[in-house]
C-alpha cells in the first residue's frame, strides 16, 4: 500500500491553512463570498486526509500495521539527522482516525456557526492548522516531528483563545495559556535533547526500545520531560488554571481543543511512551497523585460552576485526571479506551452547549448540600483552589520585579554609557514645536559632540587633535611658513635699501678693495 | 611618434587650440575642452584592449634620447601599476571639465589650464625617466596654482600660495634624493630601470637617507599626517572641479611615486617599514577624527582624504602582494569616491551658496537624486560591501594583517570613525525637520546626472566585479612584491 503517501495526511490541512492565509494577504479569501470556498477547502482537505488515513487503516486491519515509515530526511547536520518518519501502529492510526473525524465534525459544524463572523477566514485557517498539528502529534514517528505538531496545536490554541483580540480579557487569557504551555514545551525539548545525547536518535521506536535497558534512571529522566509536557497540555494540577481561561475562543474551537482533542494529547503522549515510564515507580506514583488531585479539583470546581461551558470544562478536566490516574496505575489500554469514548462524548456536549439554553427544560441544579455545609471547601472550589494566585505570587511577581530592576539598570547605566538618546530629544514645549514648524529649531546636537562613553572619548580626542591642527599645523605650519617668508622678505628688502644708499655702496666697494688687496 | 606620446600631446593640442580661439566664445571653448578630454579618455581606455595584463613589465615603451650628457631621456611606458592611474586620470579630468559649467569668468584661461593639468598628470604616470617624472611633477603645480589662485573661494590667494610652498618644499628633498641616485649610476643616468639596478647595490644607510628624502617629497602630496597642512585650505578654496582633480588624482601622484621609489630602494623601505605604518595609522585616525569635527562639507571631505590615503600608505607599508594591491585599489576607489563627493557637494554648493552642514536639512524631499548619489558615495567611502571601497580596504587589511598582525585593528577603528561622520553627514543633509529656504534647491540636471552616474557605476561595478581591475594590476604587482620577499622585510 501507499505508505509513502502518509506524509500527505498532516500536510493537506496545513496546505489548506497556508492557502487561506495567502489568500487573505492577496485578497481572494476575504469577505462573505469567500466563505463557501474556505469551508469547502478546509473540509475537503480533511476529507481527503481521512480517506487516505482510512485506506491505511483498512490496510493495517487486513495485513497488519506497517510500523515505522520513513519518507525522507527533514534536515541533517554532521551526524545529527532528523528524518520525516511516521509511526503507523494501532495506537497512532486509531488516534489519527479519531482526531480527524472529530476535527471534521467540528469544521462542518463551524461552517454555519461562524457564518458572517468577521474572523471567518482566520478561524478556519487556525482550525485547519490545528488539524494538521494534531495529526502530526499522533502520527509522527519521532519526537521532533511530534514536537512540531505539539507547537502547531499550541500556537493555534493561543491564536483562537485570542480570537476576539480587541477584548483585553481574551488577549490576557491567551497569553496566560500560551506561557503556561511553554513550561511543557521546555520539558519536551529537554527530553528530546537527552534522548539525542544518550540514545543518539529521536525516533520513537529507538527511544522506547531504550527503556528495556537496565539504566532505569536515564530512562526515567527522559520520561520526566515528556510527562511534564503531557501534564501541562492536559491541564493537570498544578498547571490546570490555563484551561479555565481558554474558553474565550469561539465554542467550536473550545469543543475541539479543550473538550475533545488537544486536552487528550497529553494522555496520548503518556500511552505512546508507556514503556519508558512504567519501569520508573516514582513517575507512576506522581501520575497517580496528580491524576487524583486533578480529578478532585475538576469535580469540586465543576460542582460550583454556573455557566455551561465552564462546568463542561471542569468535568473534562476531572475525566482527564482519571485517565492520568489510570496511566499511573499502569492501565494504559483502559486509558486509551477512556480517551476515545470521552472525546466523542465531549465533542457532542460542547457543540451542543450554545443551544443548550433552548433545549433545557429545567433550571440548573443548585450546589450540592453537603458542599454548602463545608464553607472552606466551597470557597476553595469557587476560587478554583487559588492556583492562579499561587502561580502569580511564586513566579510572576519575582520575574516582573527582576525585569523591572534590569530595565532600570539598562536605562540608568547601560544607556548612559552607550549614549542612546534619552527623553530629552523630544520636543518639550509649544514654542519649540512652533519653531520646528517654521524650520528654525534644531533638534540635533552640534557637529563634533557625541553622547555616551565612546562618543565622549571620540569627542575629547577629536577636540584635542583639532586644537593641534589649528595651532600647530595650520597656524604654525601653513600660515607660519607664509609669515616667515614675509619676514625674511622684509629684512632682505631693508638690506637691499641700505645697499642702494651711496654711503653704504661706497663702503662696500672699499671693503671689496681691502679684501682684494 | 608612439601612442603614449600622442596621448600626452592630445590635451596640450586642445589647450593650444583654446589659446587660439577668441576669448569671448565661451561655449565653443567649453566644447573644445570637452571634446579634447573625451578623445583623451577614449584613447587611454583604448589602451586597455592592447594591454597584455599577463605580462608584468613595461609596455608601449618609447625612449628618445634627450640630453646624453646628463643621461636624461624622453621615455614613456606603462605597466599594471600606472595604467589604472592613467585611466582614472582621464576619467576624472573629463568629469571635472563636465562639472565646470558654473565657471563663467575668464573661461578661456580656465579650460586651457585644465587641459595642461591633465597632460601633466598623465605625464607623471607614464614617465619612465626620473628627470621627466620630476618635470611633469613640477608642471602640475603651475596650472594648479593659477586655478586655485584665480577661480577659488574667499581665501584663495593664501591657499594657493600655501599649496605651492608646501609642494615646492617637498620637491626640494625629492630633487636632492634624485640627484644622489643619479650620482650612484655609473656614467650617470636618470632612466628608471638604470637607477633601479644601480640603487640596489647601495648600502642600507644610504638607501634609508635617500628614501627619507623621497618620503618628504611624496608625503606632502599624499598627504601624510604632519605635512598635510596645505590640503584642507587648498581643497576648501579650490573651485569644485579642481577639488575633484586635487583629491582624485593629485594625491595619487604622491602614493604612486612612493610605490615606484619603494621598488628602487627595497632595503631602505624595509628599514623604515615600521615608521611608514605608524604614519599611516596616525594619518588614518587623525584625518577621520578631524573630518568628524568639521561642519564645512568640503573641509570634511578633505580630511577624509587624509584618512583614506592613510589606508593607501598602510597597504604600501605592508610590502606584500595583498597590501600593495589593496593600496592600488584604494587609490582607484578613493579617486572615484572623492571625485564623486566633491562633484556632488560642489554642485550643492553652487545651488545653495553654503558649505555649512548646519544649514542643510531634509534635502531628500526636494532633491531625491542628490540624496541617492550622495548616500551611495558616502557609504562607499565607509567601505560598504558591494562598493569598490570595501574590496580595497579588505585587500589592505589582509596585507596589513599578514605583515603586522593585530595592528590592523587600527584600520578597522579608522573605518568606524569614517562611518560615524559619513552617516552623520547623510543624516544631516537629507533627513530631519523641513527647513525654510531649503525647499527651492534644484535636483541634478542632465549632464550633472550623467557625470554622477558614471562615477557611481564605477563605484558599484568595481565593488561587485573587482576582478578586471585586479587582473590588470596583479601581474605587475606580483613581480613588484617579489623584490621585498627576498630583501628588506625579512
Amino acid at each position: 500500500m501507499a505508505d509513502y503517501l502518509v506524509w500527505l495526511i498532516p500536510t493537506l490541512p496545513l496546505l489548506a491553512a497556508a492557502w487561506i492565509g495567502l489568500g487573505f494577504v492577496a485578497g481572494w479569501s476575504r469577505g462573505e463570498q469567500a466563505e463557501t470556498m474556505i469551508g469547502r477547502l478546509v473540509i475537503g482537505s480533511s476529507l481527503l486526509s481521512l480517506l487516505l488515513l482510512s485506506l491505511l487503516g483498512a490496510d493495517a486491519v487486513l495485513y497488519g500495521t506497517p510500523g515505522q515509515v520513513v519518507c525522507g530526511t527533514w534536515f541533517s547536520s554532521g551526524d545529527y539527522r532528523i528524518p520525516i518518519s511516521f509511526l503507523l501502529d494501532s495506537l497512532g492510526l486509531g488516534m489519527g482516525v479519531l482526531v480527524l473525524i472529530l476535527c471534521l465534525l467540528t469544521q462542518l459544524f463551524s461552517v454555519n456557526y461562524m457564518h458572517r463572523e468577521r474572523g471567518y477566514p482566520r478561524f478556519f485557517m487556525l482550525l485547519s492548522l490545528f488539524t494538521g498539528g494534531m495529526l502530526l502529534i499522533v502520527l509522527a514517528g519521532n519526537a521532533v516531528l511530534t514536537f512540531v505538531g505539539w507547537e502547531l496545536a499550541g500556537l493555534s490554541s493561543y491564536l483562537l483563545i485570542g480570537y476576539s483580540y480587541d477584548r483585553t480579557v481574551a488577549t490576557v487569557n491567551a497569553t496566560r495559556a500560551f506561557v503556561t504551555n511553554r513550561v511543557g514545551d521546555a520539558g519536551f525539548l529537554f527530553s528530546i535533547a537527552l534522548a539525542y545525547a544518550w540514545i543518539g536518535s529521536v525516533e520513537w521506536p529507538s527511544i522506547l526500545e531504550y527503556s528495556s535497558r537496565p539504566e532505569a534512571l536515564t530512562a526515567g529522566l527522559i520520561g520526566i520531560g515528556f510527562v511534564t509536557a503531557a501534564l501541562v497540555k492536559s491541564a493537570q494540577v498544578p498547571f490546570s488554571p490555563w484551561i479555565g481561561r481558554a474558553l474565550e475562543g469561539p465554542t467550536p474551537s473550545s469543543a475541539v481543543f479543550y473538550g475533545a482533542v488537544m486536552v487528550h494529547a497529553g494522555v496520548y503522549l503518556l500511552i505512546r511512551i508507556h514503556p519508558l515510564i512504567s519501569e520508573t515507580p516514582l513517575i507512576m506514583y506522581l501520575l497517580v497523585l496528580l491524576g487524583t488531585l486533578t480529578a478532585l479539583y475538576g469535580w469540586l470546581s465543576g460542582l460550583v460552576q454556573t455557566d455551561v461551558k465552564s462546568s463542561l470544562m471542569f468535568s473534562t478536566t476531572a475525566q482527564v485526571g482519571l485517565m492520568f490516574l489510570e496511566c499511573g496505575l499502569g492501565w494504559f489500554e483502559l486509558a486509551a479506551w477512556h480517551l476515545a469514548t470521552h472525546a466523542i462524548w465531549r465533542t457532542y456536549q460542547f457543540l451542543h452547549a450554545p443551544a443548550l439554553m433552548h433545549l433545557a427544560t429545567r433550571p440548573a441544579r443548585p450546589v450540592a448540600k453537603w458542599l454548602r455545609r463545608i464553607p472552606a471547601l466551597h470557597a476553595a472550589a469557587m476560587q478554583r483552589f487559588w492556583l492562579d494566585a499561587i502561580t502569580d505570587w511564586l513566579l510572576l511577581r519575582p520575574t516582573r520585579s527582576l525585569a523591572q530592576d534590569l530595565q532600570d539598570f539598562d536605562q540608568r547605566v547601560i544607556n548612559r554609557i552607550i549614549g542612546l538618546p534619552d527623553r530629552t530629544a523630544t520636543l518639550s514645549s509649544l514654542s519649540q514645536w512652533e519653531a520646528r514648524k517654521q524650520g528654525q529649531f534644531r533638534q540635533e546636537g552640534e557637529i563634533g559632540s557625541a553622547r555616551g562613553l565612546v562618543g565622549r572619548l571620540l569627542q575629547w580626542f577629536a577636540t584635542l587633535l583639532y586644537w593641534f591642527e589649528e595651532h600647530l599645523v595650520l597656524k604654525g605650519g601653513s600660515e607660519g611658513l607664509e609669515s616667515a617668508i614675509k619676514l625674511i622678505g622684509r629684512y632682505l628688502q631693508q638690506v637691499e635699501q641700505l645697499l642702494s644708499q651711496p654711503r653704504y655702496l661706497l663702503l662696500m666697494i672699499m671693503v671689496t678693495f681691502v679684501v682684494i688687496l | 611618434m608612439g601612442i603614449l606620446t600622442f596621448l600626452l600631446i592630445l590635451p596640450l593640442f586642445g589647450a593650444a587650440l583654446i589659446a587660439a580661439l577668441p576669448s569671448g566664445s565661451d561655449r565653443l571653448i567649453r566644447v573644445v575642452a570637452l571634446g579634447t578630454a573625451t578623445l583623451t579618455l577614449l584613447l587611454a581606455w583604448g589602451l586597455v584592449f592592447e594591454f597584455d595584463s599577463t605580462q608584468p613589465g613595461l609596455q608601449f615603451l618609447e625612449i628618445h634620447r634627450w640630453n646624453p650628457r646628463l643621461g636624461t631621456s624622453f621615455s614613456l611606458g606603462i605597466d599594471g601599476i600606472s595604467l589604472p592611474m592613467l585611466l582614472l586620470a582621464t576619467l576624472l579630468s573629463l568629469i571635472a571639465i563636465m562639472a565646470s559649467s558654473s565657471i563663467n569668468r575668464e573661461v578661456k584661461g580656465y579650460y586651457l589650464l585644465m587641459l595642461v593639468l591633465e597632460a601633466a598628470m598623465m605625464g607623471v604616470f607614464m614617465a619612465q625617466d626620473w628627470a621627466l617624472f620630476y618635470l611633469f611633477w613640477e608642471l602640475t603645480l603651475i596650472p594648479l596654482f593659477f586655478l586655485i589662485d584665480r577661480w577659488g573661494g574667499q581665501h584663495r590667494h593664501g591657499a594657493a600660495l600655501n599649496f605651492f610652498l608646501y609642494t615646492m618644499g617637498g620637491s626640494v628633498f625629492l630633487l636632492i634624493s634624485l640627484l644622489v641616485l643619479f650620482d650612484s649610476v655609473p656614467g650617470g643616468s636618470f632612466g628608471m630601470t638604470a637607477i633601479a639596478t644601480a640603487a640596489k647595490s647601495l648600502p642600507e644607510d644610504t638607501q634609508v637617507l635617500i628614501f627619507l628624502g623621497f618620503l618628504l617629497g611624496f608625503g606632502v602630496k599624499m598627504p601624510i599626517f604632519p605635512i598635510h597642512g596645505w590640503l584642507p585650505l587648498a581643497h576648501v578654496e579650490a573651485p569644485s572641479p579642481v577639488s575633484i582633480l586635487l583629491s582624485g588624482i593629485l594625491l595619487k601622484m604622491g602614493s604612486y611615486g612612493l610605490i615606484r621609489v619603494a621598488g628602487v630602494l627595497p632595503q631602505g623601505v624595509g628599514a623604515l617599514q615600521g615608521i611608514l605604518v605608524a604614519f599611516a595609522l596616525v594619518s588614518l585616525v587623525y584625518g577621520g577624527l578631524l573630518a568628524w569635527r568639521q561642519s564645512d562639507l568640503k573641509a570634511m571631505i578633505a580630511y577624509s582624504s587624509v584618512s583614506h590615503m592613510g589606508v593607501v600608505l598602510f597597504g604600501i607599508a605592508a610590502l606584500n602582494f595583498a597590501g600593495l594591491e589593496g593600496a592600488l585599489l584604494q587609490m582607484v576607489a578613493h579617486g572615484l569616491v572623492a571625485g564623486a563627493m566633491f562633484l556632488l557637494i560642489g554642485l550643492l554648493y553652487e545651488r545653495t551658496g553654503t558649505r555649512d552642514i548646519n544649514h542643510y536639512s531634509s534635502l531628500v524631499r526636494v532633491t531625491p537624486r542628490f540624496a541617492f548619489f550622495t548616500t551611495l558615495t558616502f557609504v562607499a567611502a565607509v567601505g560598504l560591501p558591494g562598493t569598490v571601497g570595501f574590496v580595497a580596504e579588505l585587500h589592505a587589511l589582509i596585507g596589513g594583517f599578514q605583515r603586522w598582525g593585530w595592528l590592523a585593528v587600527v584600520l578597522s577603528l579608522g573605518v568606524m570613525i569614517s562611518a560615524a561622520y559619513a552617516i552623520r553627514t547623510v543624516a544631516r543633509l537629507f533627513t530631519g525637520p523641513v527647513r525654510a529656504g531649503i525647499h527651492k534647491v534644484a535636483d541634478l540636471k542632465g549632464n550633472e546626472m550623467f557625470a554622477a552616474t558614471v562615477l557611481a557605476a564605477g563605484i558599484i561595478l568595481l565593488g561587485l566585479f573587482p576582478a578586471p581591475v585586479l587582473d590588470l594590476m596583479s601581474a605587475s604587482v606580483a613581480q613588484f612584491s617579489l623584490v621585498f620577499d627576498g630583501g628588506g622585510n625579512g
